[in-house]
C-alpha cells in the first residue's frame, strides 16, 4: 500500500511525521525538557500556526474554490472565539456542548450573512461582508454588553478545563491542535473533491455557465460560505482556548487581512497553500520582529505587495506552474554534471 | 397605476420613510436641537462626500475598488497638519522627492536603446545608490521634534548640515536616473522626448538644490505666517500631495494589474497596511491635535457670533444657531464640501474631460476605440479622487484629531455610503454620504439622550459604538430593497 503513494503524499506524510516528533527533536537539540523552556515556546508558536492554518484554509474555500472575495471572514473567527468564551465563562457549559454550540451558531450566522450579502456579487460582496464584520467588531467593543463581552478589554481568563490547559498541558494542547488541523484538512479535501466541490469550482470559473447547466448557484455559494464559516468559527474557538481570552481584535479587519495574506502567499486555490502560508507568515513575522523591531509590519506589507505583483499564484501555485519544468532542468543539469565527471 | 407603483417601489418606500422620520424628529426634538443635529450631520456628510466621490468615480470608471482611499485621507491629514505645525519635515524631504523625479525624467535623454545589459541590474544599482544616499537619514526625529514639544524648537535640531543634504539630493537624483534607465531598457517603443522639455527635469533639479540651503530660513518664514494663510497652504499642499500619491499609485501598482482585477483590490488592501505602518513609523502611533486657525478660534466678548455675516468680521469660534452655539469651523467644512460638490459636478458636466469620464463610466472600451487615451484619464481620475480624499483629511484634522486609525474609520463609513448611493454614480455618492452623515448625527444625539418610542415607559440608552454600528443596518436595508444602491446601475 505504501508503494502506491505518490510524491506529494509522501511529502505530506513526512510533514505530519516531522510535526509529530517536532517537540522531542527541539527538546533533544536544546537539551531542555520537552514541557518547558525553548521547546515549550516553539510548541506555542506552532499551535498558533495550526490554528491560523485552519482559518486561512477556510478562507480559501471561499476565495480560491468558489471565487467569492470576502473581506469579513474575521466575523466567523471572532464569533467562534466569543461564543466559546461566553459559554465557558458565563454559562458554565462543558467543552463538548460549547463546541456544538459554536458549530450551530456558525451555521446560522453564515446562512444569514450569506443570504443578505449574496444579493450582490464581486467587490460589492467584499464591501458588504466587511461592513457586517465591522458591525460585530463595534458591538464587541460596545460598553452596553460589558458584563458579557468585557467591552474593549475583551473576555479575559476563559476557564479552560485543566486537562488541555495551554499553560500547564502545552504538549497535549500541541497534539490536539495538530490533530484538529489535520482533521480539518481532510474534511476540506473531501468537500472540495466531492461533486459539490466541483460545482463550487464551476461557479468560480463561470457562474453563468454553472447556472445554465441547471445548478442553483445560490445554494452552492451558501454551502461554501457555511462550510468555510464553520471551519473559521472552530479555529476561532480553539484560538480563544489557546489565548485564554477573546478580545475585539479577533473581529477586526486586521484578522481578515491576515487570512488573506496567508492565502495569497501560500497560493490561492489549493488547501495546503494557505496552511503553508500561515506557517510562513507566523515564522516570518517572528523573525522580522526579532531583526527589525517594531517597524516589521511595514516590511511585511512591502513583501506582500511585491508578492501580489510578481508572484500572484503564491508558493504552491507557482510550484504547480513551474515546478515540473524546474525539476526537469535540475535533473538535466545533474545528469550533465555526472556524465562529464 | 399598479405597474407605476411597482416600478418605483424603492422610491415610494424611501419617501415614506423620510416623511415618517421627519415627523418623528420634529416631534421629539426642539427646533434648535434639531437644527444643530442637522448641521452636524451635514458636516460629517461633507467629509464623507469628499471620500465617497473619489471612491465612486474610480470604481465607476475603471472597476477598481480602492481600499486605500481612507489611507489617502489619513495621509492627507498628516501632511497638511505637518505643514501647518512643523514644516521642517516637508522641507527636508520634498527636495529628495523632486530630485528622484528629475533623475527619472532625465533618463529619457540617454541613448538607452544601445544598452544591452538586463534591466534588473539597473534596478539593483538604483536601490543601492538610493540606499547609500539616504544612509543615516532619519525621518522620525524630524517629524516629532516640533510636534511633541508644542512650541518653537531650536532650528538646527534633527537637520543634516547643508553640504550633506546637497550630497544626498544629488545621490537620489542619480538613483532616479538609474531607475529611469532600468525602466526604459528593453522597451522597444521608448520614444525620444522633445528637446524643449529638457528644461523641466533640469528646472526640478535646480529647485531641489535651491531648497537645500534655504531650508532653515524657509521654515522660520512659514511659521511666522498668519495661521489662516498657513491653514490654506496646508489644505493646498495636503490635497496636492494626496493627488500626487494617487496618480503614482495608479501608474505604478494598479495599471500593471488591469488584466487581473482581483489583484488590484488585494494591492490596495496591502497599501492600507503599508500606509498605516509608514505613518506610524514616521509620526509615531499616538494621535495629534491640530489647532484651529484664527478665523475659527476667537473666544471672549461678543461671541458666539449672532449670524454668519457677523462671523466674517469677528471670527468667533462658534455661531449662534437658534440660540445654540455651533462651531464655526464645521460651517467651513460644510461650505468646503458644497464647493467641492459643485466644482466636481461642473467638471463632470461642463468640460471635455468630464464628458470623457462620464463616457468612460458607461463604456471605457468604446472611449478607447474612439481614439482617446483612456489610461491617461484613469490616472487623472485616480489623482483627482485621491486629492479630494486628502483635502477631506486636512479639513477633518482640526475637527476630529489625527491618528493612524482615522483612515479605517472613514473608510468603513464611506463604503457604507457608497453602497447606499450606488457605485459609480456621482449623485449617489453625494446622497449616500449625506444620509450616512445624518444617520451618524442622529445616532450621536440618541446616544446622548437615549431614545423613547411611544410604547416605552423609560428612555433606552446606548453606547456610541452602537450608534456607529447602526449605519450598517441602514446599508442592509437598502441592499434588501435595491441591491444596486439608490442610484446604481442595474447589474
Amino acid at each position: 500500500m505504501l508503494a502506491r503513494l505518490k510524491a506529494p503524499q509522501w511529502a505530506g506524510l513526512g510533514l505530519i511525521g516531522g510535526l509529530v516528533i517536532f517537540p522531542y527533536v527541539i527538546a533533544v537539540l536544546t537539551g531542555q525538557p520537552v514541557d518547558s523552556g525553548v521547546p515549550k515556546f516553539w510548541q506555542g508558536m506552532l499551535i498558533q500556526v495550526f490554528i491560523l492554518a485552519v482559518f486561512a484554509m477556510s478562507y480559501d474555500i471561499l476565495m480560491g474554490y468558489t471565487g467569492i472575495l470576502s473581506f469579513g471572514h474575521a466575523l466567523f473567527f471572532g464569533t467562534g472565539a466569543y461564543t466559546i468564551g461566553i459559554l465557558l465563562k458565563h454559562a458554565g457549559w462543558d467543552l463538548g456542548s460549547a463546541f456544538v454550540a459554536v458549530i450551530v451558531i456558525a451555521i446560522v450566522q453564515s446562512l444569514i450573512v450569506g443570504l443578505l450579502s449574496l444579493r450582490v456579487s464581486g467587490v460589492y460582496f467584499a464591501m458588504v461582508t466587511l461592513a457586517f464584520a465591522q458591525m460585530f467588531f463595534l458591538l464587541a467593543e460596545a460598553t452596553d454588553f460589558r458584563q458579557w463581552t468585557g467591552a474593549e478589554d475583551g473576555l479575559q481568563s476563559i476557564p479552560v478545563p485543566a486537562w488541555i490547559s495551554p499553560t500547564t498541558e502545552r504538549l497535549r494542547f500541541y497534539y490536539l491542535a495538530l490533530v484538529f488541523a489535520i482533521a480539518m484538512y481532510l474534511i476540506a479535501r473531501q468537500i472540495v473533491n466531492s461533486p459539490t466541490g466541483r460545482v463550487m469550482m464551476a461557479i468560480r470559473d463561470n457562474e453563468v455557465r454553472a447556472k445554465v447547466l441547471g445548478y442553483n448557484t445560490l445554494i452552492f455559494k451558501l454551502i461554501a460560505i457555511t462550510v468555510s464559516g464553520v471551519m473559521a468559527a472552530l479555529a476561532g474557538a480553539l484560538n480563544a482556548l489557546w489565548n485564554l481570552n477573546a478580545n475585539p481584535a479577533v473581529l477586526s479587519v486586521a484578522t481578515t487581512i491576515n487570512a488573506l495574506l496567508m492565502t495569497i502567499i501560500g497560493g490561492v486555490g489549493s488547501l495546503i497553500g494557505p496552511m503553508l502560508g500561515a506557517g510562513v507568515i507566523q515564522l516570518l513575522g517572528y523573525w522580522l520582529n526579532v531583526f527589525f523591531g517594531p517597524s516589521w509590519p511595514l516590511l511585511f506589507g512591502i513583501v506582500y505587495i511585491l508578492i501580489v505583483l510578481f508572484l500572484p499564484y503564491g508558493i504552491v501555485g507557482t510550484w504547480r506552474l513551474r515546478g515540473t519544468s524546474w525539476l526537469e532542468q535540475w535533473r538535466r543539469r545533474w545528469q550533465e554534471l555526472t556524465v562529464r565527471s | 397605476m399598479i405597474e407605476w407603483i411597482k416600478y418605483r417601489r424603492g422610491l415610494i418606500i424611501g419617501i415614506g420613510a423620510i416623511i415618517l422620520f421627519a415627523y418623528w424628529a420634529t416631534t421629539t426634538y426642539e427646533p434648535r436641537v434639531l437644527a444643530s443635529i442637522l448641521l452636524s450631520g451635514l458636516t460629517l456628510g461633507a467629509l464623507y462626500f469628499l471620500v465617497t466621490s473619489g471612491l465612486s468615480l474610480i470604481f465607476g470608471l475603471m472597476d477598481v475598488l480602492n481600499f486605500a482611499h481612507g489611507t489617502l485621507f489619513m495621509i492627507g491629514a498628516y501632511v497638511g497638519f505637518t505643514l501647518y505645525a512643523n514644516p521642517r519635515l516637508l522641507l527636508n524631504t520634498v527636495p529628495f522627492v523632486i530630485a528622484v523625479a528629475a533623475g527619472w525624467l532625465l533618463a529619457g535623454w540617454l541613448p538607452v536603446k544601445r544598452i544591452r545589459a538586463p534591466g534588473w541590474l539597473f534596478w539593483i544599482g538604483a536601490v543601492i545608490v538610493a540606499m547609500m544616499a539616504v544612509w543615516g537619514f532619519e525621518l522620525a526625529p524630524l517629524a516629532t521634534t516640533a510636534l511633541s514639544s508644542g512650541g518653537r524648537i531650536p532650528t538646527e535640531q534633527a537637520q543634516a548640515p547643508t553640504a550633506i543634504f546637497v550630497i544626498r539630493t544629488l545621490g537620489l537624483a542619480v538613483a532616479g536616473l538609474i531607475a529611469g534607465i532600468a525602466f526604459l531598457v528593453g522597451k522597444e517603443h521608448a520614444q525620444q522626448p522633445l528637446s524643449a522639455k529638457l528644461l523641466v527635469p533640469l528646472g526640478m533639479l535646480t529647485l531641489a538644490l535651491i531648497i537645500a540651503p534655504i531650508r532653515l530660513s524657509a521654515e522660520g518664514w512659514l511659521l511666522s505666517l498668519n495661521s489662516n494663510t498657513r491653514f490654506l497652504l496646508a489644505l493646498l499642499v495636503g490635497a496636492s500631495s494626496g493627488a500626487a500619491l494617487g496618480g503614482l499609485m495608479e501608474w505604478s501598482l494598479i495599471r500593471p494589474l488591469y488584466s487581473r482585477p482581483i489583484y488590484q483590490v488585494l494591492v490596495t488592501l496591502g497599501l492600507v497596511f503599508v500606509g498605516t505602518e509608514l505613518v506610524k513609523a514616521i509620526w509615531g502611533p499616538g494621535g495629534y491635535f491640530m489647532e484651529l486657525p484664527e478665523w475659527f478660534s476667537r473666544r471672549g466678548p461678543g461671541c458666539p457670533s449672532p449670524n454668519l455675516i457677523a462671523w466674517l468680521q469677528d471670527n468667533c469660534a462658534s455661531i449662534d444657531v437658534l440660540g445654540r452655539p455651533f462651531p464655526s469651523y464645521r460651517v467651513f467644512i460644510i461650505a468646503l464640501g458644497l464647493v467641492m460638490f459643485i466644482g466636481t459636478a461642473i467638471l463632470l458636466q461642463r468640460t471635455r474631460l468630464g464628458m470623457i469620464i462620464r463616457a468612460g463610466v458607461q463604456d471605457s472600451e468604446m472611449v478607447q476605440a474612439l481614439g482617446i487615451n483612456v489610461r491617461r484619464v484613469f490616472t487623472l481620475v485616480f489623482a483627482l479622487g485621491a486629492g479630494l480624499a486628502a483635502l477631506g483629511g486636512v479639513a477633518a484634522a482640526p475637527f476630529l484629531g489625527i491618528s493612524p486609525g482615522l483612515g479605517q474609520e472613514f473608510q468603513l463609513q464611506a463604503f457604507i455610503a457608497v453602497v447606499i448611493g450606488g457605485m459609480g454614480s456621482f449623485t449617489g455618492a453625494a446622497l449616500g454620504a449625506l444620509l450616512v452623515g445624518l444617520a451618524r448625527a442622529f445616532g450621536d444625539q440618541i446616544v446622548l439622550t437615549g431614545i423613547q418610542l411611544p410604547w416605552m415607559s423609560e428612555a433606552m440608552s446606548f453606547s456610541p459604538s452602537i450608534a456607529r454600528a447602526s449605519t450598517v443596518l441602514i446599508m442592509a436595508l437598502v441592499l434588501l430593497l435595491r441591491p444596486a444602491g439608490l442610484f446604481g446601475k442595474k447589474e
